[in-house]
């Protein structure tokens, strides 16, 4: 069965966490995943200069570990990660801002990839809000 | 076609578990995650009568009773049910 | 063949880029000539009401991008009536009005659904 998953929220709510541990659970069942993509406050799941407690969960840093470990296909979207200050190295240069908080295992790019990715998938499934 | 419909939003301070059941069909399924777990004290979704599911780390986390008309799954279940059902509507 | 989409929104128009971005998804798969249809439910329907005014709150206007379903092939639009009922809203001409049971058939017909 062939996943695409969506995330609509940040690294700190739980549903980003719920996501993250459903994408596990759907490739330990023998499962693919064709995309994850994030979207709306999903863009802050992908962020790099989130810094958790010592004793709390880093689930960006989980998401960003586990990603790379299966190579999986990450996609932020560009318009919403924008917007909210997520930017990679190429997007804070055209912007002329300084912080980059963004970079591999995620791609930036537009939500064209989020309906080529449902239209590849058995199923479309999303995760967002508390 | 059925729905396994997912929410995660308290009942008590959102209209999402209403709206859902208002529009949820015979065949669907409720799943219950997070804050959504606290809608196990919804007579509606009882009365609604459709399958009621809830997501185990959420009961276990609040210590919330299963009421013997609903269902707990793990994450593995919770992958199962997305593919027994056609499609996955998440309330977000 | 592709696979349909129910992209439902309930977001009203001025709580952040919500209603937006919901409606971004549903014109750039409009832009792929996918199958998408929209339904506006809870206080998504406050973006149907007419005589808005975003310059009073600086924002950009959400209708001109309303406007623009058609242009993008999206003729699937949907209101949920008891939505606007309960809202003190009158059917907007831009959109079918369905009660709840005809939304529940409605979702049937979709291969794929999100609600934002």
């Amino acid at each position: 069965m062939k996943f695409a998953i969506a995330v609509f929220s940040a690294a700190h709510a739980p549903s980003s966490r719920r996501a993250l541990r459903f994408a596990q659970a759907v490739l330990a069942g023998g499962h693919e995943i064709v995309r994850l993509f994030f979207y709306q406050d999903g863009v802050y799941s992908a962020a790099n200069n989130i810094v958790a407690p010592q004793d709390e969960q880093d689930i960006a840093r989980q998401w960003r570990e586990w990603v790379s470990q299966h190579q999986l296909d990450g996609v932020v979207c560009i318009a919403a990660a924008l917007r909210r200050g997520v930017l990679n190295t190429e997007e804070a240069t055209r912007y002329q801002r300084s912080a980059v908080n963004l970079d591999a295992p995620w791609a930036l790019s537009g939500l064209g990839q989020l309906h080529d990715a449902a239209q590849a998938a058995d199923r479309l499934i999303c995760f967002g809000g508390p | 076609m059925s729905t396994l419909h997912v929410v995660s939003h308290s009942p008590f301070t959102d209209s999402r578990l209403a709206s859902c059941l208002r529009i949820c069909g015979a065949d669907d399924a409720i799943l219950l995650c997070g804050d959504g777990a606290y809608g196990l004290h919804n007579p509606a979704l009882q009365a609604k009568g459709v399958k009621v599911l809830v997501l185990d780390e959420d009961l276990l986390a609040r210590n919330l009773p299963l009421p013997d008309w609903a269902d707990s799954v793990d994450y593995p279940g919770f992958v199962q049910l997305s593919i027994d059902y056609d499609k996955v509507n998440t309330w977000l | 063949m592709s696979k349909s989409l129910l992209v439902i929104s309930r977001q009203a128009p001025w709580s952040g880029p919500g209603a937006r971005e919901a409606l971004d998804i549903v014109l750039a798969g409009g832009a792929f000539d996918l199958p998408i249809g929209l339904l506006f439910l809870d206080d998504g329907v406050f973006q149907l009401a007419p005589h808005q005014d975003a310059k009073a709150v600086q924002q950009k206007d959400l209708s001109a991008n309303l406007q623009a379903l058609g242009l993008f092939g999206i003729d699937d639009v949907f209101v949920c009536s008891h939505s606007l009922a309960e809202r003190g809203l009158i059917s907007p001409a831009s959109a079918q009005p369905l009660d709840s049971a005809a939304i529940s058939t409605l979702i049937d017909r979709y291969d794929q659904v999100m609600t934002l």
